[in-house]
């Protein structure tokens, strides 16, 4: 299944290939893993040392709110955003 | 022509210029905190970075003007309880890299900072488990290398040193105050506050230490310490620097660990000529207005020909081109200034 991913513009200087991919994946884990396969850099960004998406990074498929088991369709997209974290 | 690297809490600019005509570059890195800057053995730049949001990243340039993430950061293996917050300093012993991180920790790298490996002597030390923050976090900020020895120091554990290529570590702070230890409780083993180190490559078991607790200074490696503050105005601050071509040293006072702005809002440098028997004000040029800002450990950098820079909480730099002489107030305004690097 490909899916779209679009990374924050804060990410830019991390990512070799832009900040739009177009990937495979069932879920917001496995495409997260396809991500990091052509984007090994982006890894540490976006996965704590829990191996969970990090605190202060929203994930979105579809415009839901997602975790890394959130299913994702056929032509999904897949949004990572900067949380609104303080005042 | 002078070019100065400034790492903020909002990226990182590359100031160049005399006299009264300076440019700025930047910022480079945009919305990331620059920690540190370092210096590969192969020449390459380095510069850490870290987010609230996206954690820590090591980038790297050949001219400090194109600039490549690594993809392998210092970092803490998953699932071990260990979060990596900072990249606080970055070494270069001639043939390596070293790092030191918070969580603290140590790490080194032996491909020009491309990927990293745990020290494990020191992340996994006996005593780790009593080691406590300081107001910065616990973080491991200064490294000193010399031979087979290698000294690090971590807030608030204090000073470890190994003598066997950092393969095991002894911690060194006897004559120094602990922090937060009544007067009369027995003497802990961690528990001290280190803030700042400069070392004399001549003779590297003499080290000048800028504690919480004070400033001192050791001739046996850091087995014994003094308090050495004749002069001083207060004994708390970050900056140790040492000018090795002049054996001048310098500090930056602050009034106190509670009230860290400079007394009376007279920031000013300090140096010694006597390997800190006893200290003065640091030659003129400091402004006659108050300036309630601090300069925090990394913010202060020199080339040791004289040419010293240092960058200010509030984010001002001051320059000096005659080994503490002369000092002068750059125009430019940046954000809190964590790192300082002289390039030319």
């Amino acid at each position: 299944m490909t899916v779209k991913v679009r990374l924050p513009r804060i990410l830019t200087q991390a990512v070799r290939d832009g900040l739009r991919h177009e990937l495979t994946g069932g879920d917001v884990g496995q495409v997260l893993d396809r991500l990091f396969e052509a984007e090994p850099g982006l890894r540490n960004h976006l996965i704590d040392e829990d191996g969970q998406i990090r605190t202060h990074v929203l994930v979105f498929v579809d415009g839901e709110r997602a975790d890394l088991q959130t299913p994702v369709p056929e032509g999904g997209e897949v949004q990572v955003l900067q949380a609104v974290s303080g005042g | 022509m002078t070019q100065i690297a400034v790492g903020t809490h909002k990226g990182a600019y590359v100031v160049e210029g005399s006299g009264h005509h300076w440019s700025v570059e930047g910022p480079l890195f945009p919305g990331w905190k620059v920690t540190t800057f370092g210096r590969a053995p192969d020449g390459t730049h380095l510069a850490a970075v870290g987010s609230n949001w996206f954690g820590v990243g090591i980038h790297t340039s050949a001219d400090f003007h194109e600039w490549e993430q690594t993809d392998t950061p210092p970092a803490w293996p998953e699932g071990e309880g260990r979060k990596m917050d900072q990249v606080w300093s970055i070494h270069d012993d001639g043939a390596r890299l070293w790092s030191g991180v918070s969580e603290a920790g140590l790490f080194t790298s032996d491909d020009q900072g491309r990927t990293w490996a745990p020290v494990a002597g020191l992340n996994e030390h006996p005593t780790r488990s009593e080691w406590t923050p300081g107001f910065g976090g616990l973080c491991a900020h200064r490294i000193l290398t010399a031979g087979q020895q290698a000294w690090v120091g971590i807030s608030a554990v204090g000073v470890f040193r190994s003598d066997d290529g950092a393969r095991t570590w002894n911690l060194k702070n006897d004559g120094v105050p602990p922090v937060g230890v009544a007067e009369d409780a027995p003497r802990p083993e961690v528990g001290y506050c280190v803030h700042g180190l400069a070392q004399d490559p001549e003779h590297p078991q003499r080290i000048w230490r800028q504690d919480h607790a004070g400033v001192f200074r050791t001739d046996d490696g850091g087995d014994t310490w003094e308090r050495i503050e004749n002069g001083l105005p207060s004994g708390f601050g970050f900056v140790m620097w040492r000018d090795d071509g002049s054996a001048r040293l310098f500090c930056i006072p602050l009034a106190s660990d509670e009230n860290r702005v400079p007394i009376g809002g007279e920031l000013r440098a300090y140096s010694s000529d006597d390997d800190g028997e006893s200290w003065a004000v640091a030659g003129s040029g400091w402004s006659e207005a108050p300036q309630y800002t601090a300069v925090l450990r990394g913010a202060f950098d020199g080339d040791n020909r004289g040419m010293f820079c240092f960058g200010t909480t509030g984010g001002k730099l001051w320059l000096t081109p005659d080994n503490g002489g002369s000092w002068q107030e750059l125009a430019p305004s940046f954000p809190r200034i964590d790192a300082i690097r002289l390039l030319s």
